[in-house]
């Protein structure tokens, strides 16, 4: 297949290992589902002390179960983007220990309170939802085929967040003014999750013209802003004054001046060259390496067993 | 020799077990795979595999997840409004339904 035949049968859930697929595509979907396979495991990095932090034993219960989903959606996506052809797991990996490998822009920045967990188990992904939704229609059909499991589990994470939230938001006067002063510190970044704005994305109208991605970035972010600005309102909190948001009273809908935002930090995390979150990458590159010895063992059992098993029976 | 057959219905979507067939060799056996399970249901694929390929673990020797009662992961237990995201709601749907269908097997 040549890149216009690409184009011209692009849909949903068009193409599958059994596909001769050009380079282009195959790279351009490997970039895209490892960015999603490593902001998974670094998200649920950053979650991980909570488990011991938890104030009650339903919410470290939960936190647990949480993170042990997060872990395992990285694991559906390191695959899907395994049968591209163009990269393995373990290359996957080992870039997100250097360095080299990218991720979700949110999970760059620490989180050491309780009263900022919403902020990622509510609005962040909630967004992540709202995006991974449209991506069971995508077009490399082992992605969309992970989206239906990781949709599946990630309505248990949104709502979790949510009843973080309204038990904060409906807490002491302490609670609520922590909530807030998380919500003040997490909201640019979570306007941020969807990216650069349209004319600024470099990789959109490829994926999108090869159906790997279903939305523009401002469609994804609108709809994020309207669905989620009521429930920030609901519990009280107040939506800072920047970056400016506008309401559209004809449409009834939000829009974001998308030039309030801090781009050159963005764009600097999304080099990987963002303090705190080379921390965090070091952080997991250390407790990936600690267990090493585990995987060594199970690399050295498999090659042991394989080497004295009987010739496969078939054919 | 037998051979495990998985039939999927739709373009993208999964290939679902659906019964075996006696062949010599893996041609054979698509062959009549095709004949026996993608002859008179939609058929958009079908894989074969060699029986004594497809290894099994069942519920008498183990434990799987979902058939104890751990509330906690599950989108229903926690008793906000998941209106104002579609995606959220459909997903709390599934796993009302999955839920429903706990202890069954």
């Amino acid at each position: 297949m040549d890149i216009d035949e690409v184009k011209a049968q692009a849909g949903p859930r068009a193409f599958d290992p059994s596909d001769d697929l050009p380079e282009e595509y195959r790279k351009a979907a490997t970039r895209m589902i490892q960015f999603h396979a490593n902001s998974e495991i670094m998200g649920a990095y950053l979650e991980r002390p909570f488990i011991r932090q938890a104030p009650s034993i339903d919410r470290k219960l939960a936190f647990s179960a949480k993170v042990q989903d997060e872990i395992g959606h990285a694991q559906l996506l390191y695959r899907a983007a395994e049968l591209l052809g163009v990269k393995t797991r373990d290359e996957m990996l080992d870039e997100l220990a250097e360095g080299t490998g990218k991720f979700l822009n949110c999970f760059h920045y620490p989180m050491t309170e309780w009263a900022e967990t919403p902020m990622i188990a509510f609005f962040v992904d909630g967004a992540a939802m709202r995006r991974q939704a449209t991506l069971k229609r995508s077009s490399w059909e082992p992605y969309a085929h992970a989206m239906d499991k990781v949709c599946f589990e990630e309505g248990f994470h949104v709502k979790h967040g949510e009843d973080i939230m309204r038990e904060l938001a409906t807490g002491s006067k302490a609670e609520q003014r922590r909530l807030q002063e998380a919500f003040e510190e997490w909201w640019p970044r979570i306007i941020q999750f969807f990216g650069p704005t349209d004319d600024k994305s470099k990789h959109h109208d490829f994926s999108s013209q090869v159906g790997l991605k279903l939305m523009t970035n401002d469609q994804l972010r609108t709809a994020f802003l309207n669905s989620y600005i009521p429930k920030a309102e609901k519990y009280g909190l107040e939506i800072p004054d920047e970056p400016r948001i506008t309401y559209d009273e004809e449409t009834g809908r939000y829009e974001v001046v998308e030039e309030d935002l801090d781009w050159d930090e963005f764009f600097s995390i999304a080099k990987n060259e963002f303090e705190p979150g080379r921390g965090q990458i070091d952080t997991r590159a250390a407790a990936h390496d600690a267990v090493k010895w585990v995987r060594d063992a199970l690399d050295g059992y498999e090659t042991s067993t394989r080497s004295g098993a009987a010739p496969q029976a078939a054919d | 020799m037998r051979w495990e057959v998985f039939r999927q219905e739709e373009e993208g979507g999964y290939h679902t077990h659906c019964g075996d067939v006696h062949a010599p060799d893996a041609e054979m056996a698509k062959l009549f795979a095709q004949i026996q399970h993608g002859r008179r249901k939609p058929t958009h694929g079908i894989w074969v595999a060699p029986a004594d390929e497809v290894y099994s673990v069942d519920a008498d020797e183990t434990v799987f997840g979902g058939s104890t009662d751990k509330s906690y992961r599950w989108a229903t237990a926690y008793n906000v409004d998941a209106s104002h995201a579609q995606e959220v709601a459909d997903s709390e749907a599934e796993q009302r339904e999955a839920e429903g269908r706990r202890g069954e097997s």
